[in-house]
């Protein structure tokens, strides 16, 4: 817990959201705050292992080092629900859950990990509850629940309410809650610190640290950390159009590649099909699933067509291809605040909602609606098109939370090195995610990665007075050499902003900064592969990676050399870190030659399980291995909605 | 987007740049200038509430239309004018509450800010009417910000003059980042979590029959828009009390303490008002209810002060 020094007055005094000095050596760095991270902090310091550590007098030095504040995480974003199958409405089964997940995941779902999913989600929605979040309530006082895209009962019957919510804000009170409960157990935090290196041993098979700069005095460390988990997020930010915060940069996804690891599935990017017509903002499912209904130019509801069972609630890509369906064949809409733009969206006709049930159960997307797009739901159709929200790929890991590279046709786990979250890849989501599930998997697999952490710990916590520390003079020597080559990357990237400014000739807009190559990116990357894709879209965009964004890259420097708070120097990193990652998402992308859940290839429009049931694995030079699914009870069937 | 514009806003930002730490150390030759000192961070800490280094209000012109956001156009800015402009923003919807700054000097969020809201034609700067009254002509008053628009619209095609500062009360770090970490650390001295008794749901054979805790619809109506602070801080920038620094633990810890003190779930209700029972604490509240203003998540946060403070004395 954090000393509180009081001074003469009674007013405390104020210290800065940073540790006060760095520990030389860390059993954990968790780098990330949003759900995931918070929950693998709080069972790593729930666990048995560490309470009867801490008895013994030997506390376990941890670190949650986070680019955000933790209450900004994205996970406070999310809307709609978190599923498990606690059968407060209506009857439910988690043997339902589980064949929902992989049917949603179109069958690339190792089951193994979509079991303990719906198993344990009953347990960790009971658990969020019992620690705080402020779900919404049946008349009896239970916690309420509704339906959800996908969530079925009688393995793909009656559709079930099985997403249990807090209005349209569960992300906000999870998030709220998790940091509320890591105050009470005094976790440490470094905020607003931007990791640029994780750092492994110099064999590759052990964690040895990362590299982070403390963006408030500008200053790069070396933490040094026996045990490392990154949580850092999605990296919806590939996009021009996005649901996703401007800081989901896939940081974590990047980190690992330039570590020498491999990304999993990374090529499924899941598009929700109802962002708020050119802002990207998620209107969230709730709105379909409390009677919002699509319709296109013709006013027809559309999704009858495709979906006949369950039409407008129909799983996320199923109804993104849909619309792109009906907008190719000139049935879309413009945004009417852009009324002879390119008719590239569909109406969300939400009229027929009740008007005080739509202000009870979904606020925050009448808000949105009414802020961003200045109409009234209640009247107004509102324009909606498809929006980058959720990527089901990452960094393979265990159920555990074990990171692991795949190579010679086995898993090899990295010693000390864990992910959990929408970075991570346990493979609950396959080629597709049902709604409701991203929440579930990151408390649930967050909280399992920090007891697997915990035991590790406590094997040979750092604090022991038995402590032999010569195995870690290897693993703190990596982190600095890694340290001290990150720090001249700094320091000319500062030193760029005196040339640049000593030349008359050179502007900000001349020379080129990150935010400008941001938004380039988003624009390729959403051409080449948004809801569709094909050989061709994938060889023009990788092209104008090679000839225009990495040449770019290269060049790119700070404009202002103060280095406190600058954050230019973080979206430089940040850019590389989302061109790092475009070239694998495209690669992998174009090595899978068939269509699977939310990946559309118009050259490929057959799903292929003779070639590619099986998991991509791709590195960093583009080199993809296909890795075998896990399959135990539920054999491949087609994914018909 | 930018090239369909034909309409243009401009900002006046205030901006500052902390002295680099270089020049600091610079200071002193000796070694032993840079030991801290005996009595604890002295130097350190007022260095952090007065901060030294270059202050300027900076203009910036960029097409923008009515409906764009302020968070809008700074992001233009950065893309396309002055990468170095420093502001916190994530979310970019009102949710993450990391973008409040002062707008025209009132605290709120940049990312739901329009600029048809904020805009102001200059020469509509505040002036004293014939009755005496000083028309500010704010967001509230949406005809007279709208008329000028449109005015402008015909001649300078500029929709107006919208005015940035870091948020008050707190710190200015750089540009319109400020050091909000004192809300946090009040928030955090107030145990701002659920302390339930553990006990389990029984029916009336005595049997478990839910593992969450009970609570009912009526129950939750109690504290639920309490519980969607985002802690962003423009409660506690509007209040004079607070961001005029006296000592006052701050609306967002209030509403944090009361979201718990009413949540039926929590059993710490009469230790939770007893911290708040305080000189610093709801006596320091003014009842001036500035806090209500803009709270982006729609907290009427003057009222729930009065409350709590009516809650504490009830006691």
């Amino acid at each position: 817990m954090r000393q509180e020094r009081t001074l003469f007055g009674g007013c405390a005094r104020i210290e800065p959201m940073s540790p006060k000095r760095l520990e030389d050596m860390y059993d954990a760095v968790i780098v990330g705050a949003g759900a995931a991270g918070l929950s693998a902090a709080l069972g790593l310091l729930r666990s048995p292992a560490i309470a009867e550590l801490t008895e013994q007098g030997v506390s376990p030095k941890i670190l949650v080092v986070s680019k955000l504040q933790p209450l900004r995480s994205h996970t406070g974003s999310a809307e709609g629900g978190i599923a498990a199958s606690l059968g407060n409405i209506e009857n439910d089964d988690w043997h339902w859950h589980y064949y929902d997940t992989i049917k949603g995941g179109d069958w690339l779902v190792d089951q193994d990990a979509a079991k303990l999913l719906a198993e344990y989600a009953p347990e960790t929605v009971i658990n969020l509850e019992r620690q705080g979040v402020a779900f919404s309530r049946t008349e009896d006082g239970h916690i309420a629940q509704r339906r959800f895209g996908g969530h079925t009962r009688d393995f793909g019957g009656e559709p079930v309410k099985r997403a249990a919510y807090a209005a349209d804000r569960i992300g906000h009170q999870i998030l709220h809650t998790l940091w509320q409960q890591c105050v009470a157990q005094g976790v440490e935090f470094a905020e607003e610190w931007y990791v640029t290196d994780l750092v492994l041993s110099e064999d590759g098979e052990r964690a040895a640290g990362i590299v982070a700069l403390d963006t408030h005095t500008g200053k790069l460390h070396a933490i040094h950390a026996r045990n490392v988990l990154i949580a850092t997020g999605g990296a919806g930010r590939l996009f021009h159009t996005t649901s996703n915060s401007w800081d989901l940069t896939g940081d974590g996804m990047a980190l690992a590649l330039s570590a020498g690891l491999q990304l999993e599935d990374i090529e499924f990017v899941q598009f929700h099909p109802t962002g708020l017509a050119h802002t990207g903002i998620l209107l969230s499912e709730a709105a379909r699933a409390e009677g919002g209904i699509l319709r296109n130019a013709d006013g027809e509801a559309f999704m009858e067509r495709y979906a006949p069972e369950h039409k407008d609630l129909a799983a996320r890509d199923v109804v993104s291809r849909s619309i792109m369906a009906e907008i190719d064949a000139g049935r879309g809409v413009a945004d009417p605040k852009d009324p002879d733009g390119p008719k590239d969206c569909v109406w969300l006709d939400m009229t027929g909602i009740d008007s005080d049930r739509m202000k009870q159960a979904l606020p925050q997307v009448v808000e949105t609606i009414e802020q961003y797009a200045n109409l009234d739901p209640a009247k107004d159709p509102v324009p909606i098109k498809p929006t980058a929200h959720y990527t089901m790929g990452g960094i393979p890991i265990t159920t555990d939370g074990e990171v692991y590279r795949w190579c010679d046709g086995a898993s090899h786990v990295v010693e000390g090195l864990f992910a959990a979250g929408e970075c991570s890849c346990v493979s609950v989501h396959g080629a597709n995610r049902l709604g409701g599930n991203s929440l579930l998997d990151a408390c649930l697999f967050g909280t399992r990665a920090g007891r697997a952490l915990a035991a590790r710990i406590a094997a040979a916590p750092v604090a022991s007075p038995m402590n032999d520390d010569a195995d870690d003079e290897p693993l703190a020597a990596a982190v600095d050499r890694t340290a001290s080559m990150r720090q001249d990357d700094f320091t000319s990237m500062l030193q760029g902003a005196l040339e640049s400014s000593a030349d008359a000739e050179a502007s900000p807009v001349s020379d080129g900064n990150a935010y400008q190559l941001m938004a380039k990116l988003g624009s390729i990357m959403e051409q080449a592969l948004a809801v569709r894709c094909s050989a061709d879209t994938i060889r023009t965009a990788l092209y104008q990676l090679d000839t225009a964004i990495k040449p770019a890259a290269e060049t790119l420097h700070a404009h202002d050399k103060t280095a406190t708070f600058n954050q230019e120097i973080t979206a430089i990193w940040e850019v590389r870190h989302l061109i790092e990652l475009a070239e694998s998402v495209l690669k992998a992308s174009d090595a899978r030659e068939e269509s699977r859940g939310s990946m559309r290839r118009l050259d490929f429009p057959q799903r292929d399980d003779e070639r590619f049931l099986a998991h991509s694995m791709v590195a960093r030079n583009g080199a993809v291995a296909f890795k075998p699914v896990t399959i135990t009870d539920y054999p491949p069937q087609s994914r018909e909605y | 987007m930018a090239e369909a514009n034909t309409t243009t806003v401009t900002l006046h930002v205030h901006r500052f740049t902390p002295r680099a730490e270089r020049a600091e150390n610079a200071r002193g030759g000796s070694p032993f200038a840079r030991k801290s000192s005996p009595f604890g961070g002295g130097a350190s800490a007022s260095a952090r509430r007065r901060p030294r280094g270059r202050q300027w209000v900076q203009e910036y012109t960029i097409p923008a239309r009515p409906e764009d956001t302020v968070l809008d156009c700074l992001l233009t800015i950065k893309r396309t004018l002055d990468p170095t402009l420093a502001f916190r923003y994530s979310c970019g919807h009102g949710m993450c509450g990391s973008d409040a700054v002062a707008i025209n000097g009132t605290p709120t969020l940049l990312c739901t800010a329009a600029i048809r809201d904020w805009a102001k034609q200059p020469g509509t700067l505040p002036q004293v009417d014939d009755e005496g009254f000083r028309h500010v002509g704010n967001g509230d008053d949406e005809n007279t910000s709208v008329e000028g628009a449109q005015a402008a619209d015909a001649k300078t095609q500029s929709l107006g003059v919208i005015e940035l500062a870091p948020l008050p009360g707190f710190p200015p770090q750089r540009d319109l980042i400020a050091d909000i970490d004192p809300m946090l650390d009040q928030i955090r001295k107030l145990t701002p979590y659920l302390q339930a008794d553990g006990v389990l749901a029984t029916t009336a054979e005595g049997k478990v029959d839910a593992f969450e805790y009970l609570q009912h619809p009526e129950q939750l109506a109690k504290y639920e828009t309490l519980s969607n602070c985002i802690a962003c801080g423009v409660c506690e920038g509007s209040c004079p009390v607070f961001a005029g620094g006296d000592a006052f633990i701050g609306p967002a810890a209030l509403v944090w303490a009361s979201r718990f003190i009413n949540d039926s779930r929590d059993s710490k209700a009469m230790e939770r008002m007893d911290a708040i029972d305080t000189a610093d604490g709801v006596a320091a509240c003014q009842s001036v209810r500035a806090c209500s203003r803009h709270c982006p998540r729609g907290i009427d946060v003057g009222e729930e002060m009065w409350q709590i403070v009516a809650k504490v004395r009830e006691r």
